[in-house]
């Protein structure tokens, strides 16, 4: 007790250097949690974004990740009814589950006949309305408004396409797109395709080409579809599952922007049922993977285990694979790599500054107290005594100093999130709010203001250490 | 041996040197000495005779490069440093000439400090920390931090301190050579009355000739050998101040250096202390 008095009344004995080392540890520990709060912003957000559009966990056939990007269509689940059916039912699973919900994944040329322009593309059939409850996810709070997924409720030829699509398609007019860089004319422009040189007559008019038309699938003749004025037609081709060529019309009903550039300039999203068409016809319909979307992202590990369990009870013959979303999603897994490096670089940084300044303020208290050293000593306290003394007032630096950088960075970080500030990833086309996520980031606090503690409590070490070993007759004659 | 009686210390055959870059300087050199029990004793010498050194072996600040040297019964080069550091706690106080108190704490606190240190009870740290505010005449100073007191006050808390777990022995660094004549008259006279009240050895060095006329025993250091001692009867050790001092000049010889004078008073030591 005495210890702590003498260590509290020795720190305040020189305040204005007392108080600059508390600075230099407030600072410091709040500069550690911002950062750390930024950090957690963006593991936060990507996961909502990844956790929205596939889930936390997909099954997939085995090889479709690695393989499938060629032919999707090749890696798909015949029993994806029966596995979604025993998820919904699985004692363990529902709980935690929100939404299970197949996807057909599959690759195919999009044409706008109209302006005699075609491209690669990436389809993505899925159920409009467990979509829609997908993109409601928002476990971590974020503001971040999801758009209802335009799908939903619309015909079966309803399409959305990203926007990179619609600009390579021409279709940016057509579907209202503001940001589309200005082209020169058409007529300028040297024939992009070999659709191109179709017949000007044809290419002039809406519909499509007989010969592609008579391919085309019965329930959405394009012609009606036009009729209704709304969005504008895409052409999909695709191979169906026995290798022949098919196509589907399709009544684009709006372009949105996707995360990354190179997915938006092959993205397009179709009704399930109308995906399974193109590329089943009338045999039994499979999917490319069941999209698991859990209320929280702890319960991924849990929910694996379970559905890995159930997918052998459910589909023993096929090869199929649970994946969760970081391994579906290697750049979230650098990202976040990526972050906490930074994180424990600045910290590194930090504790550097920490060491210094607290192990500088102590050996300057040792040196003007040498001789209150040789007389403690003299009275009786032992060199452990000494070392205890110097070593307790700079652990109370660097409580005090942590104590008080963790309260600074829980209000400057509710201050910077009241101010609804955003900010534009790298590579994305969205801006996302900037927000600090302090608050509730227990391990992220604690560990930052212990660390810091222990820093400063060894970086007194040293001195403290000088200080008991001090002869306590050099130290009494100390001028 | 008993402890009214026994030497409060005892030194054999003790030198002491002191390196000056790689030259041994020595400071003491055979000393042989003992430090009556419940005696003013003070050392006299000039500057650089070895005073401050013999306190500080005596003290148990320092450990001697040889002979041997008995505190309280106690071989101190037996110890070890935490043992010596517990064994001061226990047996002897200190007042330095610049009082060395703790600027952080209030008189109090510093008069109960070395209690703390060996851990007595609040109650009894209470008490004795009262009376001892009260012997030294700063009661009302109590909350008063060092620097909130004169010299003479600071030097009255520091000799509460020194006597605040009553030690046998008191080793006192010319406890009056910081302050003016009357105020260090004021904290001699303090330090008798302590000194007798208590029943406590006080070991002093000392320029001051009050102290040296206050003194039963007087010890008379040169180049680090003890030239003589002066006792007066152990007796009178106890008699009133201003008795014993003029009255009583009778003193014994102790040790080999040692020698009669009849007539030990301060105008005298004074003449041999200039002479050495």
């Amino acid at each position: 007790m005495i210890d702590l008095l003498l260590a509290v009344r020795n720190l305040l004995r020189n305040r204005r250097r007392s108080l600059a080392t508390l600075l230099a540890l407030v600072i410091g520990t709040t500069s550690v949690l911002f950062f750390g709060g930024y950090r957690k912003n963006i593991e936060y957000s990507m996961v909502t974004a990844y956790a929205r559009e596939g889930g936390h966990l997909q099954v997939q056939h085995q090889d479709l990740f690695h393989y499938g990007a060629g032919d999707p269509t090749r890696y798909s689940i015949t029993r994806y009814r029966e596995l979604i059916e025993s998820i919904r039912r699985d004692a363990v699973l529902a709980p935690l589950v929100t939404v299970a919900t197949p996807t057909l994944q599959l690759g195919g040329i999009a044409s706008n006949f109209k302006d005699g322009v075609s491209r690669t593309v990436l389809g993505f059939g899925s159920v409009a309305t467990e979509r829609n409850a997908m993109r409601r996810w928002n476990e971590f709070g974020l503001p971040m408004d999801a758009e209802p997924y335009a799908l939903d409720g619309a015909a079966e030829d309803a399409a959305l396409i990203g926007t990179g699509v619609a600009r390579v398609l021409l279709l940016c007019q057509a579907l209202g797109l503001q940001d589309c860089p200005p082209r020169v004319e058409a007529s300028q422009a040297p024939p992009t395709t070999a659709t191109s040189a179709l017949d000007a007559a044809d290419a002039a008019d809406d519909i499509l080409p007989d010969d592609i038309a008579s391919l085309a699938l019965g329930a959405a003749a394009p012609a009606a579809s036009n009729a209704n004025g709304s969005g504008t037609r895409v052409d999909l081709l695709a191979n169906s599952a026995g290798g022949a060529p098919n196509v589907i019309s399709l009544q684009v009903l709006r372009a949105e922007r996707q995360g990354f550039k190179e997915l938006d300039e092959v993205f397009l999203a179709l009704q399930l049922p109308t995906a399974q068409r193109l590329v089943y016809g009338n045999q039994p319909p499979q999917a490319t993977a069941v999209m698991v979307q859990l209320h929280h992202t702890a319960d991924v590990e849990r929910a694996r285990k379970r559905l890995q369990a159930l997918v052998r009870e459910v589909a023993p013959a096929e090869p199929l694979a649970v994946l969760d979303f970081r391994e579906l999603n290697p750049f979230f897994v650098q990202t976040v790599q990526m972050f906490d490096t930074i994180f424990g670089f600045i910290f590194v940084l930090i504790g550097s500054i920490v060491l210094f300044t607290v192990g500088n303020t102590m050996s300057t208290a040792v040196m003007e107290r040498t001789v209150e050293i040789g007389t403690v000593r003299a009275l009786g306290v032992r060199r452990a005594g000494i070392r205890r003394l110097f070593m307790l007032e700079g652990s109370l630096l660097g409580l005090v100093g942590a104590g008080a950088g963790v309260g600074l960075a829980l209000a400057g970080a509710a201050l910077v999130n009241s101010l609804g500030l955003s900010w534009l990833p790298p590579g994305s086309g969205d801006r996302l709010p900037l927000l600090l996520v302090v608050w509730g980031e227990t391990t992220t606090l604690v560990g930052t203001a212990l660390g810091l503690v222990l820093i400063a409590s060894a970086s007194a070490w040293w001195p403290a250490h000088r200080a008991s070993r001090l002869g306590i007759v050099d130290a009494l004659r100390h001028t | 041996m008993n402890v009214a009686t026994e030497p409060v210390a005892a030194l054999r055959g003790v030198a002491k040197s002191y390196r000056l870059d790689d030259i041994a300087v020595p400071v003491l050199a055979g000393i042989d000495l003992l430090v009556r029990p419940g005696q003013f004793t003070v050392l006299l010498g000039p500057s650089g005779s070895g005073k401050t050194t013999l306190l500080n072996l005596i003290g148990c600040i320092d450990r001697a490069d040889a002979g041997q040297v008995v505190v309280a019964g106690q071989d101190v080069a037996a110890l070890s440093d935490d043992q010596l550091a517990d064994f001061r706690a226990r047996h002897i106080g200190f007042i330095f000439q610049n009082f060395n108190l703790l600027p952080v704490l209030t008189a109090y606190e510093n008069i109960e400090y070395p209690m703390l240190l060996a851990g007595l009870p609040a109650k009894k740290r209470a008490s004795r920390v009262g009376k001892l505010l009260q012997a030294v005449g700063l009661a009302d100073r109590a909350r008063n931090r060092p620097g909130q007191l004169s010299g003479g006050q600071r030097q009255r808390v520091a000799i509460a301190r020194a006597l605040a777990l009553k030690p046998r022995l008191v080793i006192a660094d010319e406890p009056t050579a910081n302050l003016d004549s009357r105020t260090g008259a004021e904290i001699l006279g303090l330090m008798r009355h302590m000194q007798r009240h208590y029943g406590m050895s006080f070991l002093f060095s000392s320029h001051d000739p009050a102290v040296i006329k206050a003194a039963d025993d007087t010890i008379f250091l040169r180049d680090g050998a003890i030239r003589s001692i002066r006792r007066k009867p152990e007796s009178n050790a106890a008699a009133p101040l201003t008795d014993q001092t003029e009255a009583d000049s009778r003193t014994h010889e102790d040790g080999p250096e040692s020698k009669r004078d009849d007539k030990p008073d301060a105008k005298a030591l004074n003449r041999e202390m200039a002479g050495a």
